[in-house]
């Protein structure tokens, strides 16, 4: 916690110092998606003439212990849109921006959707976060650019739309396996897990321990392993990115007991857009379902141009 | 049986995570209340300190490398271990120093490795874990290693144990008897590695001076005789591990939603041990001069 507050305090230095030199005017609008599920959702709104960037992008580390440096303070000081997923997740991006005051809007997902501070956090799983996203930018832009206002709302109109594939592995997972019971580490897919009808047994006392590395309690382990030990799950789901010799112990248990197994992301991992994302982890899930088959790596595709 | 049952929640007894963290925390207790007795005698709590820190370095590092946790806190505290007896340094307040200087450098290294696991991989709780100890997420292939290394530690003192307790109480005794003191310094300083790493790994790098020198001062406080100070601190120190496992169970239910983490409750019973042995020794000392003022009192205990 101090090691955060000192970086932050010698970033918000850093940004206050770089705001002041100005730079020719470079007419290109800046666009930053903190969490790269968001720079995607930017990006494909947003077209070609807008520079977008993300800030969290590593398929591998977990993105709760993420820390700025002085670099990510000067890209957000520049960027005229600010995508942010909030409901604390990503408290550092407010304590940038409170350093460099600009104009700018900034988005707040949580905010947006109207979520409680004690909300679940990963709320890009919910299917209806991102079209809520994508009308939100769109608007963002059209104020900046009012001339090319038309081309941003049809744009979000086409996002929306590209999403009924997905929509619809929902609606055909939950007709055939409504009420499956299944298991997670952690409560990064849960949203996703309810929206397809799951029923999730884990304790969420034990998911929330995982995701802010506390102690977990015993109770809540046994009860887990029960789970697996037990059958009384179909699937277990952990969080790829938030991974202890915990979590390691319960893939293992599940592997020894013949349940199947899905590594979810927490971050949008590399070559996919967010849509192909969610159908891809939506596919794992149909697949450990119904033939109990175990994904626990997306296939890495190609990164984008 | 019925009144254990008020104590405990159900299931204590039987659940898995309870278990690991009965045995590891059992070892460590043992070890360190019995390493302990001499580090005290020896003044050295503040190195024992220092090990921890230092110790900590090397379980982040495991943390890094994806080793076994007991490998990399045990690696780090022996060598720091070995350092500061190489160092040989007989002034007390040049030690201190020395002490103190380790202490930074193993922390700083642990905030590396820390920082590295976190931008290599998922690193999720490490902090925690290194710092103030995860007992029940120890997972239970390490159970056997954790005894071995406890059982090292107590063949070690057990082996130097007459040298040893005779240079605690006086090096130039110990010398004129014709002991190495350096060797059994070092000796010493090595079986203080080994608790120190299992007191770190189960209650945490920073926590883990209270399993070391809370259970051996407050046994020390109670009895004269060396090896009735051992036993109590022995006593003392699983009563308190094994105590504040049970609380941390119990406080599942105290709280919505979440237990309380068990190296509180471990190092809260130290310290109430202690104070009760300070106050009992106190109490005792009064007694004696009371007798030595009267000396036909009545008072034999």
């Amino acid at each position: 916690m101090l090691r955060r507050f000192i970086v932050l305090l010698v970033l918000s230095v850093a940004a206050t110092v770089s705001g002041c030199g100005h730079t020719p005017r470079d007419t290109t609008l800046n666009a930053v998606g903190i969490e790269n599920q968001y720079a995607d959702v930017i990006a494909q709104v947003a077209g070609p003439r807008v520079r977008v960037r993300a800030i969290e992008t590593d398929p591998d580390t977990d993105p709760h212990e993420f820390e700025a440096s002085p670099a990510i303070a000067r890209r957000l000081a520049t960027a005229s849109l600010i995508v942010e997923n909030g409901v604390g997740y990503d408290p550092w991006v407010d304590r940038i921006l409170a350093a460099s005051p600009g104009p700018r809007t900034v988005i707040n997902v949580g905010r947006l959707l109207g979520l409680p501070g004690t909300a679940n956090p990963h709320v890009w799983y919910d299917p209806r976060t991102m079209p809520a996203v994508a009308e939100a930018v769109a608007t963002a832009l059209s104020a900046e650019r009012p001339a090319e206002a038309a081309g941003f709302q049809s744009r979000a109109r086409a996002f929306v739309a590209s999403l009924a594939p997905w929509k619809e592995a929902l609606e055909s997972f939950k007709r055939h396996y409504g009420g499956t019971a299944v298991a997670v580490t952690e409560p990064v897919a849960d949203d996703l897990l309810e929206a397809a009808g799951c029923t999730i047994l884990s304790p969420y006392s034990l998911q929330t321990a995982i995701m802010n590395g506390t102690d977990p309690a015993p109770q809540d382990v046994a009860a887990e392993e029960a789970l697996l030990r037990e059958h009384k799950v179909k699937v277990l789901l952990y969080n790829r990115q938030v991974t202890n010799p915990l979590t390691a112990s319960f893939v293992d248990l599940a592997r020894r007991n013949g349940i199947a197994v899905v590594g979810v992301y927490e971050t949008m991992p590399v070559g996919y857009h967010y849509r192909s994302w969610m159908l891809a982890e939506m596919s794992a899930l149909e697949q450990a379902v119904s033939r109990g088959i175990s994904t626990t790596r997306l296939e890495e595709r190609a990164p984008r141009p | 049986m019925r009144v254990l049952g008020l104590i405990y929640a159900p299931g204590f007894l039987s659940n898995g995570p309870v278990h690991t963290a009965l045995l590891v925390g059992g070892g460590a207790a043992v070890v360190c209340a019995v390493v302990g007795v001499f580090t005290v005698m020896r003044g050295q709590a503040f190195a024992g300190h220092a090990l921890a820190d230092v110790s900590s370095a090397g379980g982040s590092a495991s943390f890094l490398l994806g080793l076994n946790p007991l490998v990399g806190f045990l690696g780090m505290a022996a060598l720091a271990a070995g350092a500061m007896e190489w160092a040989d340094v007989r002034d007390a307040r040049e030690r201190d120093l020395l002490t103190g200087v380790m202490l930074g450098a193993g922390l700083g290294l642990t905030a590396l490795f820390l920082y590295f696991a976190s931008v290599t991989g998922s690193a999720t709780g490490a902090a925690i874990t290194v710092l103030f100890g995860s007992m029940f997420t120890i997972p239970a292939s390490i159970v056997p290693a954790a005894l071995a290394v406890a059982g090292v530690a107590l063949a070690v003192i057990a082996a130097i144990y007459r040298p040893l307790l005779v240079s605690a109480v006086s090096e130039d005794l110990a010398q004129a008897q014709g002991t190495r003191v350096r060797r059994i310094g070092l000796a010493h300083g090595w079986a203080l590695a080994l608790a120190v790493s299992l007191s770190a790994m189960t209650v945490g790098a920073i926590l883990s001076t209270a399993l070391l020198i809370g259970p051996a001062a407050a046994g020390l406080r109670l009895a004269d005789r060396p090896g009735r100070s051992l036993a109590l601190a022995v006593l003392i120190g699983l009563l308190a591990t094994w105590g504040g496992i049970l609380l941390a169970y119990d406080s599942y239910d105290w709280t919505p939603g979440h237990g309380w983490p068990v190296s509180f409750f471990i190092v809260v019973l130290v310290f109430i041990a202690y104070l009760l042995a300070a106050l009992l020794a106190r109490v005792r000392a009064r007694g004696v001069s009371l007798r030595a003022v009267h000396p036909s009192g009545c008072g034999q205990d």
